[in-house]
């Protein structure tokens, strides 16, 4: 019987199958019409990204993972989609403005996106230590289809959404390649997401009070 | 007492099940469907009376129609009866005519009958029968790459394309069965299946609303005995497409392992119950979905699209 590409071992093919759902969560962020539904995704994201960094702790024996597995939990879950939604409730709007392409135009382009990340990774000599390899062509994938994200969507929330998951695909890449870092390092990348938090919901909130809309199209007229 | 069957009598028996089980399935999932909605619904048997009710009638065709309108109920029926031969339906090893075509072969025999289903629609000059045929090359002409990408994993993981090799390599290991390339591909077959048996998202299965019609509007113009094949012909592609769903991607266990009566019997029985379980989880989606607008297909296609295009790039570039 021929064999083709071997199995990975059974770790090692849960941990990449929710590394692809971070990155099917990804293309649903790309997709999704209505912003609740964005942010819901990137709480279903993030809990992907806080499970798999537990599974890790637990199959790998990094203990620091724990604590970062409930770090993330907390922030990322609970903390900046409940901010996130509350600035929503408070502009009053639900959908977004259209996005540059069609749906379907979207997705080919994140496709190639896709396609270059793998290109891009499959080539590095890196030896993974804690995650397979194939999660960390998966995470470069999934910048750069956050970067799709922001680039054709046009409302200030799927921009910030964007950022905020591509800090995700982020740290994903690396639990892949420097799981074992020094968990001081873990956090401090955390509370830079923090940062980000603020700026964004300032941002938002005078863009809002300005053009009484989400939409960065009003943006346009600031061209000289 | 344990008598062994031929691999000739098995081989009949595989096509014999796809054929006489099928329309029961399509009955089981509408009695189903009925229920969960509220509804008391058809009997189970009732496609079968059906198609003993359209054999007696009698056969109209449109005026301006040719042979091929006759033709195309016939050609369908004998590609849907020649599929079974090829794939794993309720044997785990290749019978002697199990390896006349691969997982390729069995693709160009489902798209033979829908391209001769379509072509005789076009025929008919009637308009609905014809939005329906073009509508249904048009979305078809990305689900066939879709198929395509899912073969090509197949063949990436198995380094052959025939379906019982796959079928044994998920057979093989716990890490054939999780691995992403393999979850992917099955994930965007089975929204394939979705299109293909005109279940809701892309389409209502017993409605009669011409303006959503795909599938079901191409057999319009046809009446009699060649309506009776169609029906037919449709719900053996439905348990064709639940087999290989089964028993090459999901769920390849409970197959005969050997010619014994008692495994085959087995092998009968487990198969039913499987594709039973998979017509409930049709049958919820079906209750639990809204038929999506026309133009909004080409999205659903494109998400089983990118599943199909991951599960290559998973396990080609990514070595997952």
């Amino acid at each position: 019987m021929p064999t083709g590409t071997p199995a990975p071992p059974v770790f090692d093919g849960v941990a990449d199958v929710i590394a692809v759902l971070v990155l099917l969560a990804e293309f649903g962020m790309l997709r999704a019409a209505l912003l609740p539904a964005q942010i819901r995704l990137y709480a279903g994201q993030s809990l992907l990204l806080a499970v798999l960094a537990a599974i890790a702790a637990q199959q790998r024996n990094v203990p620091d993972l724990y604590a970062l597995a409930v770090l993330s939990a907390v922030l990322k879950v609970l903390a900046v989609p409940a901010v996130l939604r509350r600035m929503l409730r408070d502009t009053g709007t639900d959908i977004a403005g259209s996005g540059v392409l069609g749906v379907a135009t979207r997705t080919l382009c994140a496709l190639l996106a896709t396609a270059f990340g793998f290109f891009a990774t499959a080539g590095l000599p890196i030896r993974a230590a804690v995650l397979p390899r194939t999660a960390l062509s998966l995470a470069v994938a999934a910048v750069l289809v956050a970067f799709i994200l922001m680039i054709f969507r046009r409302d200030v929330v799927s921009q910030a959404v964007g950022f905020f998951s591509m800090e995700n695909a982020v740290s994903l890449a690396s639990l892949v390649i420097a799981a074992t870092m020094p968990f001081l390092l873990e956090v401090v990348l955390l509370f830079d997401l923090l940062v980000a938090v603020v700026v964004f919901s300032a941002l938002i909130r005078i863009h809002h009070n300005r053009r009484q809309s989400l939409s960065t199209r009003k943006l346009s007229g600031l061209r000289g | 007492m344990n008598p062994r069957l031929s691999p000739v009598l098995l081989q009949v028996l595989q096509v014999g099940t796809v054929a006489l089980a099928a329309p029961g399935l399509s009955g089981f999932i509408a009695r189903l469907e009925a229920r969960l909605q509220g509804r008391r619904g058809p009997r189970i048997l009732q496609p079968y009376y059906d198609i003993v009710k359209f054999f007696r009638k009698e056969s109209l065709a449109p005026l301006e129609a040719s042979w091929i309108f006759l033709a195309a109920p016939f050609v369908a029926f004998v590609c849907y009866l020649t599929i079974p031969l090829l794939i794993p339906v309720l044997t785990s090893y290749g019978l002697p005519l199990g390896y006349m075509g691969d997982i390729l072969g069995g693709g160009f025999l489902l798209a033979l009958a829908s391209f001769a289903v379509a072509l005789a629609a076009a025929e008919t000059g009637s308009p609905y029968a014809q939005l329906g045929s073009s509508r249904s090359k048009t979305f078809g002409a990305i689900t066939e790459p879709v198929v395509l990408f899912v073969v090509f994993t197949v063949a990436l993981l198995t380094s052959t394309d025939l379906p019982y090799a796959l079928a044994a390599t998920v057979r093989q290991s716990a890490g054939q069965i999780v691995r992403p390339a393999h979850l992917l591909a099955a994930a965007a077959f089975f929204l394939v299946i979705l299109y293909e048996t005109g279940r809701i998202p892309i389409e209502t299965h017993s409605g009669t609303n011409e303006f959503g019609m795909i599938e079901e509007a191409r057999s319009f113009e046809h009446s009699g005995p060649y309506l009776a094949m169609l029906r037919w012909g449709a719900a053996m592609k439905q348990f064709i497409l639940y087999i290989i769903f089964l028993n090459v991607f999901v769920a390849p266990w409970g197959l005969a392992s050997d010619g014994s009566l008692a495994a085959v019997i087995l092998a009968v029985l487990a198969l039913l119950g499987k594709a039973a379980l998979v017509g409930v989880g049709v049958a919820v989606i079906d209750d639990s979905f809204a038929k999506l607008r026309l133009f909004k297909i080409s999205e659903f296609v494109a998400a089983a699209f990118l599943l199909a295009v991951l599960a290559v790039f998973t396990v080609y570039l990514g070595g997952g």
